[in-house]
């Protein structure tokens, strides 16, 4: 592949990142009005958003209600417009619904359920912009609309994913990567106790590696957890400022 | 006629990002707040390796052995003795199912509703079926938290003249954290209109009545018109209730009534304008600053 | 958190502040909600364009495609609309929930830029009898806050006028003509929309009609009439909607204010749209 170097031999990426570089990260929590907890996520190109509804009454059939726990609800799609060739449509292909349930299950492991019993939870996410590490990033964008809809979580869940080129492990993947053929690692974890929520593998990685890419992919989204957190407390840390001015009034 | 498009690019930036130290008190999902067991679990919180950890990004809240940790926003979690404004959502036996922006639908006792006639009587067939006639769906009533079940469902009571049905007045939806707990939340403010702060994030807007009839327990709505000079008190008021909500000011009757003054020089629909609400907003900022220190 | 569902004494309460000309939000009849607008925020696209209007919230995207012309027209080229209403919005739009809307609004986007002088069809042709453009213009709701059908079509417009169409060389040979797609994203020829349309949605509500109706307003409005507006002021396409009747006399008002009400926010929206491009300021898109 002339031209085309997933890796320079002065350890660049195609896009002029070192391996173990992220892609410039940046969100705003509660973006939208009407739902309870929305945020907006841009990893490098990659552009998603995320709303959060409920808890609520269940909607439609009560029969899908669990007596214990939280019924979480997920929806993945992606805008017609998001990839570089059109999308006939936006959702109920095998792929968004392969994502949809990896989504269900990822925040499964992750949002507190036995608080909530027979009530409902929808966590909807759309790709308006997809360059590669969807998953990761609607991860990381329902995460933040959790937290902006005040659900109980154990701990952050945050995804990232990995590969390996030339003897190095690399993280956070784009669309050039990932189409590449090479081998691509995926993972969610909760940062702080180090947990491992999803793990999935694409293509073919040798043994003697995976646990390399692994471990790097682990600092990408423990790197990625301390710019979401830095920037969430800042604004929780604005919101009590504002607060004293009326409670000491 | 007006039409008015600008540019995203031209909306304010907003005020810069705080940068200081974490004053200690402010936790997000996961983070350690104590490994002292001699405390008691609340909301917000759960225990893990005998640590007691924050399930939710907010500020830390200590009553006594009491930890809770208090979001920026969530959906209702009702107390016993709130205010709360709801719309009815459906009938059922003998009761009424009430949205109060809770995560179930509160529920409303045919028992625990004063009936025309006002004196307490056992509740009869008749009554059962003339419930409709009393409140129907999409009706908006007053109510206070009698009680909270295990599963976390609200029961109200509207046993007081002061709950009840509501008549004409604007709706006003807003994060249930943004309205600050009082003794009162009722008010008639001396601008010639009546303002219901539920503890629910419903806020109610109307013009202030003067004698409610006790005769038909308050279920018969006046449907006459309402005077244009109180449309425009009750339009203002609804404009800079979402001004401060917009900006995250806690809302109580005092810091309504400094945006309402502070918004006077400006005509209602220039309300909507978010250069024109940062301004009355910050206004009201600095009139409380003042008054704090 | 709005509730569809309103009790009959703020409908009342509503219906009065119409015949008042002074809104629940103290706006007139005529007055249109604060919007703000962004093109070009969705690099995978051609042309695309934000709109937030109140809290209604669209997004669109043009992507453009040759594509064989169609042979009773063999000399323009094609707008394909479709709209997706997104979960984000209302959970109602979940899975299918959405679509029954979604092609309401297709239906009258089409019909509004059915009219020829809409856009420039002929420009879009590339090889007359052969090759033409086809543009898929995608709509995605993102949060509903009343009048959504005015709101997708001001979008539509300013992603319309975003547009890049990448220029075109032809090469004859003895098979043929063979087409060639510029690569460089600096070579792309502009669509002139000054004949799109915008929609105008008049609500009648009581005796007296609003535009830019508020979701509570929609809810105590039995009839409407869905308008496609030139800034001409030409009258592209016309519906009435909704289960009650209106009698002649203020269908004529109500196209008259459609009609004027329309006027302004193409100019205004035009106006916008070529001071953000002399501008040339950076994408805020959702982060501010």
């Amino acid at each position: 592949m002339a031209g085309m170097e997933l890796l320079s031999d002065q350890g660049f990426r195609m896009d002029g990142r070192k391996p173990n570089e992220l892609r410039r990260i940046r969100f705003k929590k509660g973006v939208f009005r009407q739902a309870d907890g929305s945020a907006y996520l841009e990893q490098g190109n990659t552009k998603v958003l995320a709303a959060v509804y409920g808890p609520h009454e269940i909607r439609g059939s009560r029969g899908k209600a669990l007596h214990d726990k939280l019924l979480i609800n997920c929806q993945y799609s992606m805008a017609t417009f998001s990839t570089q060739d059109r999308k006939r449509r936006p959702r109920g292909d095998r792929k968004a619904q392969e994502m949809t349930s990896h989504l269900k299950q990822t925040f499964d492991a992750v949002v507190l359920t036995e608080l909530y019993p027979k009530v409902q939870l929808d966590i909807f996410v759309e790709v308006l912009q997809s360059d590669g590490g969807n998953y990761c990033a609607s991860v990381n964008a329902a995460t933040l609309a959790l937290m902006d809809a005040g659900i109980p979580m154990k701990d952050y869940v945050i995804a990232c994913s990995g590969s390996h080129m030339r003897d190095t492990p690399i993280v956070d993947m784009n669309h050039l990567e990932e189409s590449s053929g090479g081998a691509e690692v995926i993972m969610a974890i909760l940062p702080r106790c180090d947990q491992i929520v999803f793990l999935e593998m694409n293509s073919r990685l040798h043994e003697d590696h995976l646990s390399g890419v692994m471990d790097h992919v682990m600092v990408g989204c423990k790197d990625i957890f301390n710019i979401l957190n830095q920037q969430v407390q800042d604004e929780l840390c604005q919101k009590t400022e504002l607060d004293k001015i009326v409670t000491t009034g | 006629m007006s039409v008015d498009i600008r540019l995203a690019s031209s909306r304010p930036a907003g005020t810069d990002l705080y940068h200081g130290e974490n004053p200690g008190n402010i936790v997000t999902p996961g983070d350690v707040i104590t490994a002292d067991s001699g405390f008691m679990r609340g909301h917000g919180t759960y225990m893990e390796d005998e640590c007691l950890h924050a399930s939710v990004a907010g500020t830390v809240e200590r009553v006594n052995k009491l930890i809770s940790v208090r979001p920026l926003k969530t959906r209702y979690n009702g107390e016993i003795g709130d205010v709360v404004i709801g719309r009815i959502r459906e009938l059922a036996q003998k009761r009424w199912k009430v949205e109060t922006h809770s995560r179930m639908d509160s529920v409303l006792m045919l028992s625990s509703v004063n009936l025309p006639g006002g004196e307490l009587r056992r509740r009869s067939e008749e009554d059962e079926k003339m419930m409709r006639h009393y409140l129907k769906e999409g009706d908006l009533i007053s109510a206070e938290v009698q009680n909270v079940m295990s599963d976390g469902c609200l029961s109200l009571h509207t046993r007081s003249l002061k709950y009840g049905k509501l008549g004409q007045g604007c709706l006003v939806c807003i994060s249930p954290s943004l309205v600050l707990r009082r003794k009162t939340h009722f008010h008639n403010l001396p601008i010639g209109a009546s303002i219901i702060l539920g503890n629910n994030g419903f806020i109610w807007i109307s013009p202030t009545v003067q004698d409610k009839s006790e005769e038909s327990g308050g279920y018969e709505t006046n449907l006459q018109p309402i005077p244009k000079l109180d449309r425009e008190v009750i339009a203002r008021l609804r404009n800079c209730v979402l001004a401060l909500a917009e900006c995250k000011m806690l809302l109580f009757d005092t810091c309504i009534l400094y945006a309402y003054e502070a918004s006077l020089k400006y005509a209602v629909k220039d309300l909507l304008k978010p250069e024109v609400a940062v301004e009355v907003v910050d206004l009201v900022r600095q009139r409380l600053e003042l008054e704090g220190s | 958190m709005t509730d569809a569902e309103l009790s009959e004494a703020e409908k009342t309460f509503i219906l009065h502040s119409v015949q008042d000309n002074f809104r629940e939000d103290g706006r007139g009849n005529e007055d249109f909600r604060h919007m703000e607008v962004e093109t070009g925020l969705i690099s995978n696209t051609n042309g695309s364009a934000r709109v937030r209007l109140a809290n209604t919230d669209v997004l669109v995207g043009v992507k453009v495609q040759l594509t064989a012309v169609d042979p009773e027209k063999p000399e323009v080229g094609r707008l394909d609309f479709f709209i997706d209403c997104s979960a984000n919005a209302t959970p109602a739009f979940e899975g299918r929930g959405g679509e029954d809307l979604g092609s309401e609004i297709s239906a009258m986007l089409t019909r509004a830029y059915s009219c020829p002088s809409a856009v420039d069809f002929h420009s879009l042709c590339v090889l007359p009898g052969q090759q033409c453009w086809l543009l898929y213009v995608d709509v995605l709701l993102l949060e509903c806050g009343g009048n959504l059908f005015d709101a997708v079509s001001i979008a539509v417009k300013a992603a319309l006028f975003n547009l890049k169409i990448p220029n075109v060389t032809m090469t004859k040979d003895e098979g043929g003509v063979e087409l060639d797609l510029s690569d460089d994203p600096f070579d792309f020829k502009r669509l002139n929309v000054a004949g799109a349309p915008v929609v105008v949605t008049v609500n009648k509500i009581g005796h007296k009609h609003v535009v830019d109706a508020s979701e509570k307003e929609e809810e105590c409005t039995l009839a409407r009439i869905i308008l496609g507006v030139t800034e001409k002021g030409t009258i592209t396409s016309m519906r009435k909607e909704g289960s009650g009747s209106l009698d002649s006399d203020s269908i004529s008002e109500m196209m008259e204010s459609a009609r004027k009400v329309g006027m302004e926010l193409n100019k205004i929206l035009l106006k916008a749209l070529e001071e953000e491009e002399k501008q040339g300021a950076k994408t805020v898109g959702f982060l501010r």
